[in-house]
């Protein structure tokens, strides 16, 4: 009985695990790192994962409809060269076809002084601040890029 | 009648192929197969993988030449 108690626990908490909220705050504005943020957040929001994503700091000059390309490494250079999937076209995919949510963070659009109309369309949720997305952040898996 | 429908996905590497099986995934109807084509191995690993996961059913794969072909049938 007991044994079937403790077989029913841990079936419990694998569902509860595989329901828990992936929460990835991405601030590296390296090519390599942003890819590998987008293919987490799509994949996993793709996989019936809710995943909310932060988006601050360097990060940012990726998500502008003006970026021109990617600043990056040698693995960036063969994503390139390869035609990898885009960064960017990745969180929206992942937005359009899963559970996915972006915010651009509060702080980072007040310093720049951008506003969200000179973000990429179709991802962003409105500006949101880091105690709010920590205090969210409590009941999941936090990741930081 | 079960459809099938065709996404060729050479050429696209992981996680393209995954992404646009999904998209398909959401036009059919259940029932309906979709065969997913891809040169990409990690997404030929992949696939089946998140197949299982979300629970559709992977029906068949085949290694061709230069290519992997995915069968999926549509669950719920």
């Amino acid at each position: 009985m007991a044994n079937r108690a403790l077989e029913r626990r841990g079936l419990q908490e694998a569902i509860h695990m595989s329901a828990d909220t992936l929460f990835i705050i991405l601030s590296s504005g390296e090519h390599e790192k942003i890819q590998l943020a987008g293919m987490i957040a799509s994949v996993a929001a793709v996989s019936e994962r809710p995943v909310e994503v932060f988006v601050s700091m360097n990060a940012m000059f990726a998500f502008r409809k003006d970026r021109s390309d990617y600043q990056g490494g040698e693995f960036s250079k063969l994503m390139k060269d390869k035609n990898a999937p885009d960064a960017i076209e990745l969180f929206q995919q992942g937005r359009m076809l899963g559970d996915l949510k972006v915010y651009p963070c509060s702080m980072a659009m007040d310093i720049s002084g951008w506003e969200e109309s000179e973000l990429v369309e179709d991802l962003f949720e409105p500006p949101a601040g880091l105690t709010k997305f920590l205090s969210d952040a409590e009941n999941g898996h936090l990741v930081t890029i | 009648m079960s459809e099938t429908t065709t996404v060729d996905a050479r050429g696209a590497y992981c996680p393209g192929p995954l992404m646009e099986l999904i998209a398909t995934l959401k036009l059919v109807e259940v029932g309906d197969e979709i065969e997913v084509l891809s040169s990409d191995k990690g997404s030929a690993n992949d696939i089946p993988e998140w197949v299982a996961k979300v629970k559709h059913e992977l029906v068949g794969i085949d290694e061709k030449d230069d290519h992997w072909s995915i069968v999926v049938k549509k669950l719920k």
